[in-house]
C-alpha cells in the first residue's frame, strides 16, 4: 500500500516540476525576446531577425538610454514616488483595516460599505482635477501617491487576513492591559507579514507602473515618471502614422529606433522586477508558530 | 444577530404593549460605552475617513454628469439637465445587444476559466519543496503582467501568425490546415482569454501565496500525524484556510463583470471580429472618437458601477448567508 | 496612554508634511511676473506709472511665456533651439507639453480652468474645439500692431483657414510644401528575375501580383488599412475629399469607392495581398519586406533609411525600385494631397501676456531669426549650394527638434530652408528627390485643406473615418459582402455623414 503511494507521489512531483519549468520557459520568453531585442542592430530587429539571441550584437542602445538626461530624471520621479507612496499607503491601509476587523466595532458595516462604495463609484475625472487643483497639487510629485494613499482592495486584503488571525491574540494582550494601538503595531503586523509583503508589493508596483496620473496632472517634462515617458518613446513610433490628414514629417523622421524602445523597457522594467525577490523571505510559513499557546 | 441597522441591531430594540416597536432606552448608553471603550479604534479610523471623504467623497458629484449635456467649458452650474438621455443613448444604439453580450460572455469566460487557474498554480507551487526552483519560478511566472498588452498582443499576433507563426506550423505538421485566429470569429474569444491568462495568471497567484503561508503549519504535522496523504492535506487544510481570500476575490471580481479587458481588446481586435470581440468599452470608445463626450461616457461608467455593485452586494449577501463570511 | 497618545500625534505630523510638501513642490508657475534672461530690458518706467499716458504694453521687462506644446519625447526647455531664442529674442519661454494619449481630454482640463499659458500649440482638432467653445483671442487687432512679419510671411488663404466669420483665432502654421509622402516599393531583383517591367496601371500591377504568388511564392504586396492610396489613386480617389465632375464628394461617397473596394477584395481573395492585412500595423509590415517574406509595399520616405538599412542586412543583393504613380483607364496619374494647415498657435483669452506673445513670435518670423532658428548659422550648421542648402553634420543634429519651436512660417522660405532637414542623410534624400520627381505635375490637393472649422464636421469626421475604416476592411477581406455597400452608406449618412457633406458643399460653394 506505501509502495503504490509512493509510485503516485513521486509521479505527482515529477509533473509538477515539469509543468513548471514549462510554464517558466513560456512566461520568461518574451523578456529574453526583449532583451535580445535590445542588444541587437535595429536592421536586424525591425526585420524579424531577433528571437531570445541577440543578432549583431551592440550596447549602444543601453549607452543611449542611461545617458539621455530625461531618463535619468524620469527614473528618479519614479523612485521617489514609488518609495514614498508604498511606506504611507502601507501604513494607512492597515491602519484602517485593523478597525474594520474588528466585529465589535460599532458602525462597522457602514463604514465597510462607504469603502467599498468607492470602489465602483466615483465622481470621475473633471471634479477629481478640479480638487486637486484646488489643492494645489497639480504639477507636484506627491499628487501621484497622496490621491492613492488607501486602496479598498487592499484595505479589504489586510482586513480579510486581520480576521483570520486567532482572538485568543487579542484577549491575551488586553488581559496585559495593552492598547487598540499598541496590539496592532506590536502583535499583528508582526505576525501579517506574508500579507504587509503581498500589500508592499501591490502598492509599489501600482506605484511604478502609473502613468495615467501623471498623464493628467503632470505638465513639466522633468517631473514626469519613468513609465509615462516610457509609453510616450513607444507611442511616438506607432502613432505617427495614425494622423487623419497631416502628419508632422519632422516628427516622423525623429521616430525612436525599436532597438532602443526595448532597452528603454528593460531598464524601467528590471527595477520594480526585483522588489518580489526581496519580499519573497516573508511568505516564510509559520509566522504564527508560537504565537499562541495551547 | 440579525442586524436592523448599521449601529443597531435586535437586541436593541423592543416592542411595547402597543404595538411599537421603539430602542431600548439603554441602547443609547450602550452606545457610547462601546464607543468609548474602544475610542482607539476609531481614532485609527480617522486618517481613511478624512483621505476617502476629501479624495473620493468631495468630487463624487460627478456621477451627475451623466444625467447633463455636460460641457467642460460651461462647468457643472451651466450644464443643461437631460436626465436619462445618455442611458437611453447606449440602450438603444444599434449594437448595444451583441456588444453586451459580448461583454458578458467574455467577463463570465474569463472568470470561469481564469478565476480558478492561480489558485490551483499556488497550490501546486506550494507542494515544491525545493525553495530556489519555488522562488525562482514564481518570480518568473509573474513577469508577464509588467508587459503592456501593446507588447503582448505583438507577441501573440507573431506566435498565432499564419506566415510563418510557431503555432500554425505546429498544427500544419500534424495534419491541420492553419488557423487565422486573430481574424476567425470561432477561435478569438479563445485568444483574449489565453492571453489574458498568460499574462496575468502568475500575478494573480501571489495574494493565494501569501494566503497559503500563513496556515499554520501544526494543522499540517498533525495531519501527516493521522496519516492523511498529500491530497487530503490539501482538501482538508490548504483549501479551507484559502477560502477567505478567495470568497474576497471572488466577490470583488463580480463587481468587475461588465469590465471584460478593454485595454487588451482595444489592442488586439479588429473589424473582423467585431461580432464577438466588440464590448462595451470598445464600443464607446469608438462612438466618442473625435468628440469629448464626457456625460455619454460617465452615463457607461454609471452603468457598469451600478450592475457591479448590485453583484457585489447580492454576491456578499450570499456567501454571508451560505458560507457564513463575508465581506462585512 | 501616553503611547497612544504619541502615535496619534505622528499620524497628524505625518500627515501634515505631506500635506505641506505636496503644495511647496514643483513647478507650478501660476503667473508669468517673473522675469529671467539675459536680455537688457530693465526699465524704470514699469514701476512708476504715469496715468495720464497711454500705457504701451510691450513697455517694461520682457515677461516668462508660458507655452503649452503637443507631445514629444525630448525635453523643450533644455533643447538648444530654446536657448537660441531667449538669446536672441530676450523672451524666456517656459515649455510645457500635452500628453501623448488622452491629449485633448488633458487640454479641456488645462482649458476649462483657465490654465494661464500664453502660447497654444494646436492640432486641428483641438483647435477646432477652443475656438468653438470660445476659449482663443481673436488675434486681428495684435497682428495688426505687433505682427507685421507675421503678416508678410503668412498668405491670406491660410489666415483664411484659421478664421471664423472674418476673426482670425490663431497664427496658421503651414506645412513643410507641397511634397509627395510616399509610393509603393518593389524588389528589383525579384522583377528581373521573373523578366518582369514595373507597372504602371492596374492591369499591369495586378499581373506582376500574380506572378509574384505563383512563381515566387512570397506575399505580393504587403501594407495595412483600407484605403491604400497608390492604388485608390487610379480609382481617382485622391484625399478625403475629392471633386468629381465639379461635384465635392468625401471619399465614402465618391462615386468609384465601392470599384476600389472591389477590386481590392479581388486581390484578397486571390492571395495578391497579405492575408493578414487586416491585422498588420507599420512595423509587422516593414518586417514582413524587409525579411524577404513580401514583394512589394508601401514605403514614406522618412521610414526609407531604415528599411533600406534593413533590407541591405539582410540580402546584400537586394534591389528596391519605386513604382510609379498608377494611372487609370484615362492614362491619368493623381497624387493626393493636403495643403492644409499643420499647427494653429492661439493665444488664449486669458492669457496674461498677450502682446508680448504675439511680439515674440513675430520676432521670430525676422527674415534672419527665422532662417538661423530653422537651420542655423552658414558655415557652422548649413552651406549653400545652388541656392539649396546642405547641413553639416553633426553640428546640423543640434537643430533636429528646432521645428518643435515654430509658432509660424514664413510661407515664401519656409520649404527650401527645411530641405535641409531632408538632405542629413543620403538614402533619405535620394529616395525624397525620387519621389518628387515622380509626382512632379501629378498633385491634387484636397478641395477642403484650407477650409476654416466647421462644427459637422469636427463632431463627425473622426468617428466616421473609423466607421469607414473598419466596413471597408470588412468588405476587402471578405467577411461582409460589397451587396451591402449601400446599406453602409446609408448608416455612413445617418450618422452624420449627410450633415459634413452638405456644409461642406455650402462651404465650397461660397468660396
Amino acid at each position: 500500500m506505501r509502495h503504490k503511494t509512493s509510485f503516485a507521489d513521486k509521479l505527482f512531483v515529477f509533473s509538477n516540476y515539469t509543468f513548471f519549468v514549462l510554464l517558466g520557459i513560456l512566461t520568461i520568453f518574451p523578456f529574453l525576446n526583449l532583451l535580445a531585442k535590445s542588444l541587437s542592430s535595429e536592421a536586424a530587429v525591425i526585420s524579424g531577425q531577433v528571437h531570445i539571441i541577440p543578432v549583431d550584437l551592440q550596447f549602444g542602445t543601453y549607452k543611449y538610454v542611461l545617458q539621455d538626461r530625461m531618463f535619468a530624471n524620469a527614473f528618479k520621479n519614479s523612485v521617489i514616488v514609488t518609495v514614498c507612496g508604498t511606506a504611507l499607503s502601507l501604513f494607512m491601509t492597515s491602519l484602517t483595516a485593523y478597525p474594520l476587523s474588528k466585529p465589535r466595532l460599532r458602525g462597522r458595516k457602514f463604514f465597510i460599505l462607504i469603502f467599498v462604495f468607492t470602489m465602483l463609484f466615483s465622481g470621475g475625472l473633471i471634479p477629481t482635477y478640479l480638487l486637486i487643483r484646488n489643492l494645489h497639487l497639480i504639477n507636484t510629485l506627491p499628487v501621484l501617491f497622496l490621491p492613492a494613499m488607501v486602496s479598498v482592495f487592499n484595505m479589504l486584503v489586510i482586513k480579510n487576513y486581520f480576521e483570520g488571525l486567532p482572538d485568543a491574540l487579542e484577549e491575551s494582550a488586553k488581559m496585559d492591559g495593552a492598547s487598540n494601538f499598541r496590539i496592532l503595531f506590536q502583535i499583528f503586523l508582526p505576525l501579517s507579514l506574508p500579507v504587509l509583503a503581498t500589500i508592499a508589493l501591490f502598492y509599489a508596483v501600482a506605484f511604478w507602473n502609473d502613468y495615467f496620473m501623471s498623464m493628467i496632472y503632470i505638465n513639466s517634462p522633468e517631473l514626469k515618471p519613468l513609465q509615462l515617458y516610457l509609453k510616450e518613446l513607444l507611442a511616438s513610433a506607432n502613432n505617427v502614422f495614425l494622423q487623419l490628414d497631416k502628419i508632422d514629417v519632422d516628427r516622423a523622421m525623429n521616430v525612436s529606433p525599436q532597438a532602443i524602445q526595448a532597452a528603454s523597457i528593460m531598464v524601467a522594467t528590471v527595477p520594480i522586477l526585483l522588489v518580489y525577490p526581496f519580499l519573497q523571505k516573508y511568505f516564510v510559513k509559520g509566522v504564527l508558530l508560537g504565537s499562541v499557546k495551547g | 444577530m440579525k442586524p436592523w441597522g448599521f449601529f443597531i441591531t435586535m437586541m436593541d430594540v423592543q416592542q411595547d404593549r402597543g404595538g411599537i416597536v421603539r430602542v431600548n432606552p439603554s441602547f443609547f448608553r450602550k452606545l457610547r460605552t462601546d464607543v468609548i471603550k474602544d475610542w482607539d479604534l476609531y481614532v485609527m479610523l480617522i486618517p481613511g475617513i478624512i483621505f476617502l471623504i476629501i479624495f473620493k467623497y468631495t468630487p463624487m458629484y460627478g456621477i451627475l454628469i451623466a444625467f447633463k449635456d455636460f460641457n467642460i467649458f460651461e462647468g457643472m452650474s451651466e450644464s443643461p439637465w437631460v436626465g436619462l438621455k445618455h442611458f437611453e443613448r447606449l440602450f438603444h444604439s444599434r449594437d448595444f445587444a451583441i456588444v453586451f453580450r459580448n461583454t458578458l460572455l467574455i467577463s463570465i469566460y474569463k472568470i470561469v476559466f481564469l478565476f480558478p487557474l492561480p489558485i490551483i498554480m499556488a497550490i501546486l507551487l506550494n507542494e515544491m519543496k525545493n525553495m530556489v526552483f519555488k522562488r525562482g519560478i514564481q518570480t518568473v511566472v509573474y513577469l508577464p503582467h509588467f508587459l503592456s498588452w501593446v507588447i503582448v498582443s505583438g507577441l501573440f499576433i507573431d506566435i498565432l501568425s499564419t506566415n510563418g507563426g510557431i503555432v500554425n506550423r505546429i498544427i500544419v505538421s500534424l495534419g491541420g490546415e492553419p488557423i487565422s485566429f486573430f481574424m476567425d470569429k470561432d477561435w478569438f474569444r479563445t485568444v483574449l482569454v489565453t492571453s489574458a491568462g498568460w499574462k496575468e495568471t502568475g500575478w494573480s497567484m501571489i495574494v493565494y501565496l501569501a494566503a497559503i503561508a500563513s496556515i499554520d503549519p501544526q494543522l499540517y504535522e498533525a495531519a501527516k500525524i493521522d496519516g492523511a496523504g498529500r491530497f487530503r492535506q490539501i482538501w482538508h487544510i490548504t483549501l479551507p484556510g484559502m477560502i477567505p481570500i478567495i470568497l474576497l476575490m471572488f466577490i470583488l471580481r463580480l463587481g468587475n463583470i461588465l469590465e471584460a479587458g478593454t485595454e487588451q481588446i482595444l489592442v488586439m481586435y479588429n473589424s473582423i471580429v467585431y461580432e464577438v470581440a466588440d464590448v462595451i468599452g470598445t464600443y464607446v470608445y469608438r462612438m466618442g472618437l473625435g468628440q469629448q463626450d464626457y456625460s455619454f461616457s460617465t452615463a457607461v461608467g454609471l452603468f457598469d458601477s451600478v450592475v457591479g455593485f448590485i453583484l457585489i452586494i447580492g454576491g456578499n449577501y450570499l456567501a454571508r448567508k451560505f458560507l457564513h463570511r463575508g465581506i462585512w | 496612554m501616553r503611547k497612544t497618545l504619541t502615535i496619534l500625534l505622528l499620524i497628524v505630523a505625518m500627515l501634515a508634511v505631506t500635506a505641506c510638501g505636496g503644495s511647496g513642490g514643483g513647478n507650478d508657475k501660476q503667473g508669468s511676473g517673473e522675469t529671467a534672461g539675459p536680455s537688457t530690458s530693465d526699465n524704470n518706467q514699469s514701476s512708476k506709472n504715469d496715468n495720464n499716458e497711454k500705457k504701451d504694453p510691450l513697455s517694461g521687462e520682457k515677461p516668462v511665456l508660458r507655452q503649452l506644446q503637443p507631445f514629444d519625447r525630448f525635453d523643450p526647455n533644455a533643447e538648444f533651439t530654446a536657448k537660441f531664442l531667449e538669446e536672441k529674442t530676450g523672451y524666456k519661454s517656459v515649455y510645457e507639453m500635452l500628453p501623448e494619449e488622452m491629449a485633448n481630454e488633458k487640454l479641456n482640463l488645462l482649458m476649462s480652468n483657465k490654465e494661464k499659458y500664453d502660447i497654444l500649440r494646436l492640432t486641428k482638432d483641438q483647435f477646432f474645439t477652443l475656438a468653438e467653445a470660445g476659449a482663443l483671442e481673436p488675434l486681428n487687432d495684435l497682428i495688426d500692431q505687433y505682427g507685421p512679419n507675421l503678416k508678410a510671411g503668412i498668405s491670406e488663404a491660410s489666415w483664411e483657414a484659421a478664421s471664423i466669420d472674418g476673426k482670425i483665432y490663431a497664427i496658421p502654421q503651414a506645412g513643410t510644401g507641397n511634397y509627395a509622402s510616399s509610393s509603393l516599393v518593389v524588389r528589383k531583383d525579384w522583377l528581373d528575375e521573373l523578366g518582369l517591367k514595373l507597372p504602371t496601371n492596374l492591369d499591369e500591377l495586378y499581373d506582376v501580383l500574380k506572378a509574384f504568388k505563383e512563381k515566387k511564392k512570397v506575399i505580393p504586396l504587403v501594407w495595412y488599412g483600407s484605403v491604400l492610396q497608390e492604388i485608390a489613386s487610379a480609382f481617382g480617389i485622391y484625399n478625403s475629399w475629392d471633386v468629381v465632375d465639379g461635384q465635392l464628394y468625401h471619399q465614402s461617397e465618391h462615386p468609384r469607392m465601392k470599384e476600389y473596394l472591389a477590386f481590392m477584395n479581388k486581390l484578397y481573395t486571390e492571395g495578391l495581398i497579405d492575408a493578414e492585412w487586416p491585422i498588420n500595423t507599420g512595423t509587422t509590415a516593414i518586417e514582413k519586406f524587409t525579411s524577404g517574406k513580401a514583394a512589394m509595399m508601401k514605403l514614406a520616405w522618412w521610414s526609407a533609411p531604415s528599411v533600406v538599412g534593413a533590407l541591405e542586412r539582410n540580402f546584400p543583393d537586394a534591389e528596391l525600385a519605386t513604382l510609379p504613380f498608377l494611372k487609370d483607364e484615362n492614362g491619368k496619374a493623381g497624387v493626393g494631397i493636403n495643403t492644409g494647415i499643420t499647427y494653429f498657435i492661439a493665444i488664449p483669452k486669458w492669457a496674461p501676456n498677450k502682446e508680448h506673445a504675439m511680439n515674440y513670435m513675430n520676432m521670430k518670423l525676422e527674415e534672419d531669426l527665422f532662417k538661423e532658428l530653422v537651420i542655423g548659422q552658414e558655415g557652422v550648421h548649413h552651406k549653400v549650394e545652388d541656392g539649396k542648402y546642405f547641413p553639416i553634420l553633426p553640428a546640423f543634429d543640434d537643430l533636429n527638434n528646432a521645428s518643435y519651436f515654430l509658432t509660424g512660417v514664413d510661407e515664401r522660405v519656409y520649404s527650401t530652408y527645411w530641405q535641409a532637414r531632408v538632405r542629413k542623410d543620403p538614402i533619405l534624400y535620394n529616395y525624397f528627390e525620387e519621389l518628387q520627381t515622380l509626382a512632379e505635375g501629378l498633385f491634387v490637393e484636397d478641395p477642403m485643406s484650407n477650409a476654416p472649422p466647421i462644427q459637422s464636421i469636427s463632431e463627425h469626421a473622426q468617428k466616421l473615418a473609423k466607421f469607414s475604416e473598419d466596413t471597408y476592411m470588412r468588405f476587402i477581406a471578405g467577411a461582409e459582402s460589397l451587396d451591402n455597400f449601400e446599406s453602409y452608406l446609408a448608416q455612413w449618412k445617418a450618422d452624420g455623414g449627410e450633415q459634413m457633406v452638405n456644409d461642406a458643399r455650402a462651404w465650397f460653394a461660397s468660396k
